[in-house]
């Protein structure tokens, strides 16, 4: 009888069993430890009891006894159950503090997913860390400057043979072109990429030939969604498809299938050919060419190797090639991170657009101040509840209560609340996603992923505990004594409280001026005098002759071309002022030449192109000089028109007859002087513009050019009937009796210009949006806290009335309470809002000035509000029948 | 009809229980099934039916006096209530009409 029983396994035993059922079960193992010991088993006996001790250790056995129901699980559980029964005993302000905090909720996941998406752009590629893209910089003086993420095209072998680091160089770019056979062609945007593309990116390959895709030149591959566009069900590889490239149409292969590329990503392409084909789409000169920009250069560094030494390693490489023509640090080749390239405005957009990334803090900072405002709501409801709520404290506190047992008491209050608000959230944001995306355009998508909760999780904590901790410490401070005397609290709180109102109001002030601001500002820039008028004004492009190949010819055989149309569109009735013009207003890459003047200046200036009819199209007023002579042969030689922009920039005095300063362009002679309209967004200043018929004499005497938009000529209409959905039933008509087989597109210009604002319009919509919220759960709060007030103050009204107080001096009295406040709170809002603005502002060239009214409006908006919300209740209190409320002590 | 549901062990238990009448507790309880069925029984199981059983009412409860080997620790003993009596011949009788109907032939036929 020496051997006993593990010691340890016999305390787990007794910790954990209900004593009621020890003794016997305990007794049991223990016989059965002591008949094995009798066995002489003494190592298998240990081990069996300790094995039956691990197999009692079951719910069944589990006590449930006293000791227990002290501990922090059950004070926990009894916690929550009395939180529950507080929120449901007062139910009209825990539905104002649920729905404040739901709605900040929402507007928070809003813009959280909304700031997510635009921080996501480019980080779903496995090899994103080791992905560069190259940019390249030549500077040749003060303003010469050229700064492109497209490069030449030898940059790719370059890069790859002269660095052991690199481990593939791949390049991207695009061309339209018209795809298809027959009646169903379309004019598609068709990416040229590297064959290794496939390897560098994460762009999934679905079916066909996965490992090894464009191996030839007639190699294509496809989009599963323009797999579906082409071949409907059929299966797709080995399908052929026509391609239109200049004078002939090659017949490609369909190699492989890749997955729709994601919205997160800067490179974008539905279908894609080998850049193989680029000898043939530009020539051999253009692929050895250093001064010729075109494709995006992307590098996959090796492992462990550093982007720094191939930078270090640049110049000498670039010197050895280009030291007859370049000095040093004239051409510069630098390296962007991948990750980099969606959210960085230093670096130009090469082909992929690229986002604000003032716009995407602005908005994030902006959902988190809608969170903090709600949680700062439900702060303040749940203080000015402590008036009801102290007695409750002082009889916990005299029955023995513990501080800290109150604030755990208060806090699992919040956390229930939040809870519910979040899961509310969470509900609303999934309802609200598509109108949200209606209303803004910001085509966000939520798909569920399974951290997601852990998100919800540590949301409801976090906010729970921001919101809640302090009413708990308030409430839990107070003092038993003064609490069961009836004293009131002390001042302090108030203070506090009073103050997270006034927060609650400067944000909301500020938000609601800012969509004033804004508003403003894009009123003010969509109705701005451009210069031009372009009501009902319709633009279509038009397709150059196939085998033209220099610029000039492409644009001539496009206009004859259009003047085909031409001649068709002015038998409508409804169709006047046909024209046509290299360019159109709302798109902002015009040509942009630039050539070194006689004086030994670097000057730049943009072109367009015309016919006799474009500039009457657009009204665009000559201010001296006259128009271009649609009879005259010499306009369409050798006249050009420039814009009072250019005028002052060369510095033409009395410009009529003149020529533009430099000697290597042919004939030309200025005929007239136009306005500064503005061609360009309103962005940027109106730059120096030269308007010609003939792009020879001006090509003559320039050394660069580039654009931004498509120098192929455009037909340009006004239209005067009233149904603007005709005008796609009389065009499509007449395009198809003059152009079958080729693609109709066409725009209105007004839209175009819109679109032009955009991402600030959109921006504006998001800050609206948010505005609205944080107007509603400023009123929410408001209201709860009138109820809260109006409470405590029933007597007093009561007896003000038997007295003598009209129902008008009660509701003063009451609102007067929230007017300091609120003049507090807008007061405050006023140097915030103007600061952020006016930065907001710079981005624009032409902008309003903050003026006065924007604030006064903004004011006189909450406080309608706030007094709406006050009122409701204000006034029936103070209609109140003073015998009922002050017949019961 | 309603009828309480027992499960194989629990009515083994309930039948080994019944049988031995006095004193019955669990560690007998299992010497005896290991005897009758040579089932090794963990000593845990025949705890947890054993308070399965005495909440349904089947089985009733006494703890008996100390005793030395068990470290002055006293015993629980357990008796057939007249609820699991019932239970029990329930059982017996669909067992029994069941087996009655059991056609002849399935032996025949399984033993080619």
């Amino acid at each position: 009888m020496n051997h006993l029983p593990p010691k340890w396994a016999d305390q787990f035993l007794e910790w954990y069993c209900n004593p009621n059922l020890l003794e016997d079960l305990q007794g049991d193992l223990h016989e059965i430890f002591y008949d094995k010991i009798d066995q002489g088993n003494v190592n298998q006996a240990k081990c069996s009891f300790i094995w039956l001790v691990l197999r009692s250790f079951r719910l069944s056995t589990i006590k449930r006894n006293s000791k227990l129901k002290n501990s922090a699980l059950m004070m926990t559980r009894n916690n929550f159950k009395i939180a529950l029964r507080v929120l449901l005993r007062d139910k009209f302000n825990t539905a104002l503090s649920l729905a404040g905090l739901a709605i900040g909720i929402t507007c928070f996941f809003l813009m959280g997913f909304y700031v997510k998406q635009e921080l996501s752009y480019d980080q779903f590629h496995s090899k994103k860390d080791r992905v560069y893209r190259v940019w390249l910089k030549e500077v040749y003086g003060e303003d010469k400057i050229f700064f492109n993420s497209v490069t030449p095209w030898l940059f790719e072998t370059l890069l790859e043979d002269n660095f052991a680091e690199v481990e593939t160089a791949v390049q991207f770019d695009n061309q339209n072109f018209l795809v298809g056979e027959g009646n169903t062609r379309y004019n598609e945007n068709v990416g040229i990429i590297s064959p290794e593309l496939f390897n560098v990116f994460d762009f999934t390959l679905l079916s066909g030939n996965t490992s090894a895709p464009l191996q030839g030149k007639n190699d294509i591959v496809l989009s599963e969604s323009y797999a579906r566009k082409y071949f409907g069900d059929q299966h797709p590889i080995t399908k052929s498809m026509l391609i239109e490239m200049g004078e002939e149409t090659r017949e490609f292969k369909v190699a492989a299938i890749f997955e729709d590329i994601r919205k997160e990503s800067s490179i974008q392409f539905e279908m894609a050919i080998s850049n193989e084909n680029n000898i043939d789409l530009y020539g051999e000169r253009s692929l050895t060419a250093w001064f010729n920009v075109s494709p995006e250069t992307y590098v996959l560094i090796k492992d462990k190797s550093s982007i720094n030494t191939v930078e270090a390693g640049i110049p000498e490489v670039v010197m050895s090639n280009l030291k007859d023509r370049v000095k040093t640090g004239e051409y510069n080749i630098g390296f962007q991170p991948l990750t980099d390239i969606h959210l960085n405005p230093a670096i130009p957009v090469g082909i992929a657009p690229v986002g604000n990334p003032n716009y995407v803090s602005i908005l994030g900072v902006i959902g988190l101040l809608v969170l903090i405002t709600a949680c700062a709501n439900y702060a303040t409801l749940s203080i000015g509840q402590s008036l009801k709520r102290s007695k409750e404290v002082g009889v916990r506190k005299v029955m023995g209560a513990l501080r800290s047992s109150l604030v755990y008491q208060y806090l699992s209050e919040s956390l229930l609340i939040t809870l519910f608000a979040v899961i509310i959230g969470v509900g609303l944001t999934q309802l609200g996603l598509p109108i949200f995306n209606e209303l803004t355009g910001a085509d966000v998508d939520i798909a569920f992923e399974p951290w997601h909760l852990l998100l919800y999780a540590g949301l409801v904590l976090l906010i729970s505990l921001v919101s809640g901790i302090y009413p708990a410490l308030v409430l839990s401070r107070l003092r038993v004594i003064s609490i069961l005397k009836g004293n009131s609290q002390s001042s302090n709180k108030h203070f506090i409280r009073k103050g997270m109102v006034v927060f609650q109001f400067a944000i909301t002030v500020f938000l609601i001026s800012s969509t004033l601001i804004m508003r403003k500002q894009l009123n003010f820039i969509q109705n701005k005098d451009v210069g031009f008028n372009y009501d009902a004004t319709v633009s279509v492009p038009l397709y150059p002759d196939p085998s033209a190949q220099r610029l000039s010819q492409m644009t001539s055989s496009a206009i004859a071309k259009g003047n085909l149309l031409k001649e068709k569109l002015n038998q409508h009735p409804d169709i006047s002022k046909v024209g046509m013009g290299t360019h159109v207003f709302g798109n902002s890459g015009w040509a942009d030449l630039s050539y070194t003047d006689d004086k030994d200046t670097f000057r730049q200036f943009r072109m367009l192109a015309v016919d006799p009819y474009y500039l009457s199209t657009f009204d665009i007023k000559i201010k001296e000089g006259r128009p271009f002579d649609p009879e005259s042969g010499l306009d369409k030689r050798e006249s050009i028109i420039v814009n009072q922009a250019a005028v002052d920039y060369f510095g033409l005095v009395d410009p009529i007859g003149k020529q533009l300063p430099g000697q290597d362009f042919g004939t030309h002679t200025i005929i007239g002087v136009t306005d500064n309209f503005n061609y360009s967004s309103l962005h940027t200043e109106v730059e120096p513009l030269v308007i010609t018929q003939n792009i020879i004499p001006i090509y003559e005497g320039i050394s660069d050019n580039s654009f931004g938009d498509s120098p192929i000529p455009k037909l340009v209409f006004k239209y005067n009937g009233s149904q603007l959905t005709k005008v796609k039933y009389i065009l499509e008509k007449e395009w198809k009796a003059t152009f079958p087989g080729e693609e109709l597109s066409f725009n209105f210009i007004e839209e175009e210009m819109k679109f032009q604002y955009e991402s600030e319009s959109r921006m504006n919509r998001l800050v609206t949006v948010s505005t609205i919220l944080s107007i509603i759960i400023a009123s929410l709060g408001l209201l709860g806290l009138t109820v809260l007030v109006i409470n405590s103050r029933v007597k007093e009204i009561g007896i003000r009335k038997v007295i003598g107080a009209t129902e008008a001096s009660i509701f003063k009295l009451l609102a007067g309470s929230f007017s300091l406040q609120l003049l507090l709170g807008i007061t405050l809002s006023i140097p915030i809002t103007y600061w952020l603005m006016s930065d907001w502002l710079n981005d624009f060239a032409y902008r309003i000035n903050i003026g006065i009214e924007v604030f006064a409006l903004g004011a006189i908006i909450s406080i309608a509000i706030a007094f709406v919300a006050i009122s409701f209740h204000t006034i029936k209190a103070a209609m109140i029948n003073p015998v009922d409320s002050i017949r019961v002590e | 009809m309603k009828r309480s549901q027992i499960g194989e062990l629990e009515e083994l238990v309930l039948l080994t229980v019944g049988t031995i009448y006095e004193h019955a507790y669990a560690i007998m309880i299992l010497e005896v099934i290991k005897e009758h069925t040579g089932r090794n029984i963990d000593v845990t199981a025949i705890h947890s039916v054993l308070r399965r059983l005495e909440n349904k009412g089947f089985l009733t409860s006494t703890m008996g006096g100390a005793t030395k080997e068990r470290g002055g620790r006293r015993k629980k003993f357990f008796t057939l209530s007249q609820a699991g009596r019932n239970v029990l011949e329930e059982v017996m009788d669909v067992r029994s009409t069941l087996y009655n109907k059991l056609p002849k032939l399935t032996f025949t036929g399984l033993s080619t």
